[in-house]
């Protein structure tokens, strides 16, 4: 019994001091990785970058919604330079951010056609994606309250 | 549903917003304060055979990157008939980043040889529909939109652009040909509306 607890707050330990595994993305694999997820989890992603600071000012309550919501994945896309790698790194891993997350490795014209045809590139830029149907339900430019994250995660529950 | 098709619906309004190719220069006479103390409006701003108007700012990266660029497009379009202007719709930083004596103290530091702006309550940018900086439109002499978006494919490095967007539509307009890429896009920051 006393292994077992042992085992169990090592293992508790391990994932809290899980590093984030930050990996190059481009959005034609963002969004088969994004599919992946169809009939299993209400996906959101956000496209931030550290520089910019409405994307900094609304990161941890999006970290937070990841964190709450059962059956909902976070997906995060760094739009910093890839000489910025160590820093956003850093970030991530401040801001409590385990798994996997991406930094952008592709021209923008082609990553932001990908992403969305309606986006112009302004960040932060959401979308966030149906569990059972996997389509978009909602997508936005730009810092938006708790809110608004929260509605269109509830109607990407039930579509 | 209902819900859906709702929030859908006003995202399609913001983004049909945005000036479409053909359209007519919005606002031309909107005051815009420039930084040699003195008023300006896109009238005024307009060259004999095209404008450009670029919406910038003091702080973003992804400008700070690019203005190079600015002095370079300047120096070499002016002179052929090309009015310029560089639009600061940051009206939310007006008393911080985006102050009047910021931007002249950046405008000297990059050797800015265009004006550079304020856009009072983010109005040109409203009608615009622009939603970061940097973002170009450019207009041919009848104030016509024919080229909107980067000034070309590569932010970090102007050593290492492809694709120089902006100077192909420049060059195409002043001779006279079609634009042949009349939109593009890039990474930018949102403007900051009061």
């Amino acid at each position: 019994m006393k292994k077992q607890t042992a085992l169990f707050f090592l293992t508790l330990i391990f994932f809290s001091c899980a590093k984030v595994q930050l990996l190059p993305i481009t959005s034609d694999s963002i969004i088969q990785e994004i599919k992946k997820y169809k009939g299993e989890k209400v996906v959101l992603l956000n496209v931030w970058a550290l520089w910019c600071v409405p994307c900094i000012e609304e990161f941890p309550m999006i970290v937070d919604l990841g964190k709450e919501i059962k059956d909902l994945e976070v997906i995060f896309i760094s739009a910093d330079f890839e000489d910025q790698f160590k820093k956003v790194e850093s970030f991530l891993n401040d801001e409590g951010v385990g798994g996997k997350s991406y930094l952008k490795q592709e021209k923008d014209e082609p990553f932001i056609q990908g992403i969305h045809p309606s986006w112009t590139g302004s960040l932060p830029f959401t979308i966030v994606y149906a569990k059972e149907s996997g389509s978009i339900v909602d997508f936005w430019e730009g810092k938006e309250p708790e809110s608004r994250f929260r509605t269109a995660i509830n109607i990407a529950f039930n579509s | 549903m209902k819900k859906i098709i709702i929030v859908l619906y006003c995202f399609n309004l913001i983004i049909a917003a945005e000036l479409k190719i053909g359209s007519l220069m919005p606002k031309m006479d909107h005051i815009l304060n420039d930084i040699s103390g003195k008023n300006i409006t896109l009238s005024e701003a307009k060259g004999e055979f095209g404008t450009l108007v670029i919406f910038s700012c003091n702080t973003c990266p992804w400008v700070i990157r690019w203005e190079d660029r600015y002095v370079i497009i300047a120096d070499r379009y002016i002179p052929k008939g090309i009015g310029m202007i560089a639009v600061n719709s940051n009206a939310g930083r007006f008393q911080s980043d985006d102050s009047m004596e910021k931007m002249i103290q950046h405008a000297n530091e990059n050797d800015y040889n265009f004006p550079y702006a304020q856009d009072p309550g983010s109005q040109l940018a409203y009608a615009f529909g622009a939603t970061k900086t940097p973002h170009i439109y450019l207009f041919d002499k009848n104030n016509l939109l024919v080229y909107k978006g980067a000034i070309d494919d590569n932010a970090r490095d102007s050593s290492s652009v492809d694709e120089p967007f902006l100077a192909n539509a420049l060059d195409q307009l002043l001779s006279g040909k079609p634009i042949k890429k009349t939109t593009s896009k890039a990474i930018g920051c949102s403007i900051k509306f009061p």
